[in-house]
């Protein structure tokens, strides 16, 4: 009952926290002492109350029914939401045509080229690799499929961003305005986003190019506000004056400094992209992720990993390229580039003229069958049974009864009031009033939607996978910070882990854990721990020098030093790493909804193949408001002043 | 405190280049309100912010810039000097107060008067450089022309010969991440000499350079204003610096303009303890002249032995007192002005020579 809040105050030692965190801890344990009762008093239930829930099926139901009926005629879509429509279709299938007419050996010529211009030699011999790769697999026209789907989204994802971006750097007035929501829509499961479009525009590639848009513009609206607000003062000032008009100093001064910020807002755009593209099979977009999705939904890993294999060169290879083209210098001439060009053209006229447009038949690799053997192996010899270590679905099932099941038992057991409470001790002790009461509310959003035992379990899952991957996230973080040579090893794996979209990593938990809860846990994990690494390592070693040199100087042990100054130092890191992880890990779980996650995630799938949108469309929501209290709860205030500055 | 700024008014034939009267700039709220209160514009920072939560950075501050002169404005940091620069070309609207260039009211400019003036009339070297990164040196040095819509080619042959006037000939095309800090300045300073403006600013143009380099950079300042006698406007917190450069210095306090006048004025005869404690360590035989020195006075004699000229710094006198073992005569035009001795001379690097006695210096001579 109400001992969660009543007694932590007393168990504290009051020297430990500081007075503040005690003063908000009283008072919420005031409000809880005259709230609770009342709440108890009148619901007394352990689940969510069902008199506080507002049931949306039939409204729900009844809008989508309505824009259904009525998208072929209502001016509104006649006018808008069908141009729109329309001319993504168009240009999607037209960047195919085009992907199709230069045939496999002049985009292999164009990728490499491009790459060669960009990033140099090493870079455009590894693109021709990842080409030729995705044909040998026999991907090669979903590969394309993608590819025009991604070109037509990522144009439109950047002129979108660039605008807000501009409007956002260069008003502070719009900057107040869009940064919350930019904030917001940058912690969302990229889930979240299917229905709302598909709603509007249906099934299909619109609702996929703009679920994808809208995904993937924030971090480019985000960057390019950021390069131009970050630009230098005294440039700013110098180029003032010398009399420059204001549209002068944007374009030959405050974009040009910002020249950085958007490289890598184009490149994160870039890797977004690709992350939702395929992701958006889901909602029918065809190429690299339907595939998979296709393989995963009757658990054919052999075909999910042949088409899991191009999404993963695809990935590494744009991302490098546009990496590289962040830092290089510029572009050392055009004649480089109409080198590029004519060879291009002429690469892709040969092979017209050859006859040899589409991928040969012969050339593939059915890498699905042997693939499939192997997995049948592994089933047959790893999965249990396996002397001393035992096999992997008996990790998966232990991890599901031992640890998944009892905290979910546990979450759902407590009584729904007290689950509010602990969400706004949390989101309090760690931010503002303010992020606790969004938590809260969010929370109960939650309950109001009707969804709150699934949406527990989803909680479940990413409490479970939290917390794994921190222990092994801090504990990789840790080595790799006290060694150089863990560090060397480790970056690589880092670099390749973290470019893979998430949809990719549902395929080897699948081989080896088969179906169910445990596996989307692990899959969360892989996805997140990365990051959580990445951030920590960062952390630790940004530790200032003379500090850990004046705690050397006095004898400290190294466990000491870690412990006592190290730590401590780093604490802001480790704060960003648990709520990155945290953040991370829901994407990912609710996409395990596609493998056996059940509860959020797999009403979203549902309300999607059964064309149930109101179910969906909840299921949606919630995640949304699960993902809002998870990032407030984690959220450290440090980061929201730092960046309101 | 009494505001001491020693206005002097000497009787010119040029107008003044800059000519700031009654210069206010107060940041914080409402800042307009307290030039114009009598009560308010009278406190001292502290009890200003505390009443008002504002900060008058510029506090009634007047000077007249005169044509081809090196005017120093000196004072530690937070003194108000850079913010009172940016105010001369409104980089920073001035709160109360009137400036006027060439007799025009800088004030009173629309947008596009006011980028005339920042375009034409007056360019500013920064403290970091303010280069473009993006840019070769090159093309940081046309940018200033750029911007005033000159063709390509016609800005680059500007440009490359102000390039080789700063001594930066070969490294045309380098980028300035690839320039030491002097080099980088080197370039602040062409792309300001390179749209020939009237006055050139300079705001703390070495204090991030390195002891040896910045030497150099004065040099180069000295030489630059000994060829073409443009007018500058230097601001430093280096007493050394402003003594070297300046032909007049501005010495600010907290906002305030505590002393106006030459270098050996400013050393010779301090305003307040303020300033004396702030010459205190300089070496006055570097500064002081010796017609301040001498005893004033015709030698009587034909051969004005040692013949030194009235702007001869007295370390000088020195050498030549030292060296010949008798007092030197101070000539100017054929005619001796007065006599210089050791005793003389020591009083003055002790520091102890008498005050008023040469009080009645004329301003030096103001260059060509």
């Amino acid at each position: 009952m109400a001992t969660v809040t009543a007694s932590t105050p007393r168990a504290l030692p009051t020297g430990l926290l500081k007075h503040r965190a005690v003063h908000k801890l009283l008072l919420i344990a005031l409000a809880a002492a005259v709230l609770v009762p009342l709440a108890n008093a009148r619901w007394a239930s352990g689940s969510w109350p069902a008199a506080l829930t507002v049931d949306l099926t039939k409204p729900l139901t009844s809008a989508s029914d309505w824009i259904i009926n009525n998208r072929d005629s209502h001016p509104l879509f006649l006018y808008f939401f069908g141009y729109v429509s329309n001319a993504v279709v168009i240009s999607v299938h037209a960047v195919y045509v085009v992907l199709l007419g230069a045939g496999w050996a002049g985009v292999t010529a164009l990728g490499a080229l491009v790459a060669w211009r960009v990033a140099g030699v090493r870079l455009a011999l590894g693109t021709t690799a990842a080409f030729l790769a995705c044909g040998l697999l026999g991907m090669w026209v979903p590969t394309m499929q993608t590819l025009a789907l991604m070109v037509v989204a990522v144009l439109a994802s950047v002129v979108v961003g660039v605008l807000l971006g501009l409007a956002a750097g260069l008003s502070r007035r719009m900057d107040k305005i869009l940064r919350p929501v930019l904030d917001t829509m940058q912690v969302m499961p990229a889930y979240a986003y299917l229905l709302p479009v598909v709603l509007v525009f249906g099934m299909g590639v619109p609702a996929a190019v703009l679920a994808t848009v809208v995904y993937a513009a924030p971090p480019m609206a985000r960057l390019t506000a950021l390069g131009l607000q970050g630009a230098d003062k005294e440039v700013l000032e110098a180029v003032e004056s010398l009399g420059t008009t204001a549209r002068q100093r944007l374009l030959t001064a405050r974009i040009p400094l910002a020249r950085k910020e958007l490289m890598l807002g184009l490149n994160q755009t870039i890797m977004m992209a690709l992350s939702m593209a395929v992701i958006a099979s889901v909602i029918g977009a065809a190429g690299l992720g339907d595939r998979v999705y296709q393989a995963l939904a009757s658990v054919d890993v052999g075909a999910a990993l042949a088409a899991g294999i191009p999404i993963v060169l695809l990935a590494v290879v744009l991302d490098r390229v546009t990496g590289a083209a962040g830092d290089g210098t510029e572009g050392q001439g055009r004649a480089g580039w109409a080198y590029a060009l004519a060879g291009t053209v002429v690469v892709a006229v040969a092979g017209r003229l050859l006859g040899r447009l589409d991928w040969p038949d012969a050339w593939t690799l059915n890498i699905a069958e042997p693939v499939n053997r192997a997995v049948d192996w592994m089933t047959a010899h790893l999965y249990s049974g396996v002397p001393v270590v035992g096999g992997t679905a008996d990790w998966a099932g232990h991890f599901t009864t031992w640890v998944l099941d009892p905290v979910r038992t546990g979450l759902q057991g407590l009584p729904w009031w007290s689950v509010l409470l602990i969400v706004a001790t949390l989101a309090w002790l760690i931010g503002t009033w303010r992020t606790a009461l969004t938590a809260v509310l969010a929370m109960a959003a939650i309950g109001v939607l009707g969804v709150w035992t699934p949406a527990l379990d989803t909680l479940s899952q990413v409490l479970a996978a939290v917390a794994v991957t921190l222990v092994l996230g801090f504990a990789t973080a840790v080595a790799a910070a006290r060694s150089d040579r863990v560090e060397r090893l480790l970056r690589p794996v880092l670099d390749v882990f973290q470019t893979m979209p998430q949809f990719v990593y549902l395929i080897p938990v699948v081989a080896l854990f088969g179906v169910g809860r445990a596996p989307a846990a692990a899959a969360a994990v892989v996805y997140a721990l990365p990051a959580v690494v990445r951030i920590t390592t960062q952390g630790l070693r940004q530790v200032d020098p003379a500090a850990m040199e004046s705690s050397r100087s006095l004898g400290a042990t190294s466990w000491q030093q870690l412990r006592q100054v190290q730590l401590p130092l780093a604490r802001p890191a480790l704060l960003l790493a648990v709520n990155q992880g945290v953040v991370l890990v829901l994407a990912v779980v609710v996409i395990g909804g596609l493998v056996g996650g059940g509860a959020l995630g797999y009403d979203t799938v549902f309300g999607l193949a059964q064309g149930d949108l109101a179910t969906g469309l909840v299921a949606g929501a919630a995640i949304v408001c699960l993902g809002l209290v998870l990032d407030r709860v984690t959220q450290p205030t440090e980061r929201r002043t730092g960046k309101g500055a | 405190m009494t505001t001491t700024a020693t206005l002097e008014n000497p009787p010119t034939t040029d107008n003044p280049v800059f000519s700031v009267d009654g210069l206010w700039k107060v940041f914080g709220p409402k800042a307009d309100r307290v030039p114009e209160d009598a009560e308010l514009s009278a406190l001292d920072p502290a009890d200003l912010r505390a009443r008002t939560g504002c900060t008058a950075a510029v506090r009634d501050v007047s000077f007249d810039v005169r044509k081809g002169e090196v005017f120093v404005v000196m004072g530690l940091s937070g003194s108000g000097k850079s913010t009172l620069v940016r105010c001369l070309t409104r980089l920073i609207e001035p709160t109360a107060g009137t400036i006027c260039i060439d007799g025009e009211d800088v004030r009173a400019m629309d947008k596009a008067r006011l980028r005339e003036l920042r375009r034409h009339r007056a360019a500013m070297v920064f403290q970091h450089f303010g280069l473009l990164p993006h840019r070769t040196v090159l093309d940081n040095v046309a940018y200033g022309l750029e911007i005033q819509g000159m063709g390509k080619a016609e800005r680059r042959a500007r440009a490359a010969e102000v390039v080789t006037k700063v001594g930066l000939e070969g490294m045309e095309q380098r980028k300035p991440s690839q320039l030491s800090g002097g080099q980088q300045q080197r370039v602040g300073l062409a792309r300001a000499l390179a749209v020939d403006p009237q006055v050139l600013l300079f705001d703390e143009p070495f204090s991030a350079l390195d002891p040896l380099i910045r030497r150099d950079m004065q040099e180069e300042v000295v030489r630059l204003h000994r060829e073409e006698g443009r007018t500058m406007v230097f601001i430093t917190h280096d007493l050394s610096e402003a003594l070297k450069l300046g032909d007049r210095i501005a010495l600010m306090r907290d906002g305030k303009v505590v002393q106006l006048g030459t270098p050996e004025e400013i050393v010779g005869s301090p305003a307040d303890g303020y300033v004396r404690e702030f010459v205190r360590d300089v070496p006055r035989e570097h500064v002081m002249t010796v017609r301040r020195a001498m005893k004033p006075g015709d030698c009587a004699g034909p051969a004005h032995p040692g013949g030194l000229a009235p702007d001869a710094v007295v370390a000088d006198a020195i050498k030549v007192v030292a060296g010949s073992g008798r007092p030197a005569c101070v000539v100017e035009n054929g005619r001796c002005l007065g006599v210089v001795d050791h005793e003389r001379l020591l009083g003055v690097v002790a520091g102890t020579e008498l005050r008023g006695g040469a009080a009645g210096t004329e301003p030096r001579k103001e260059a060509v």
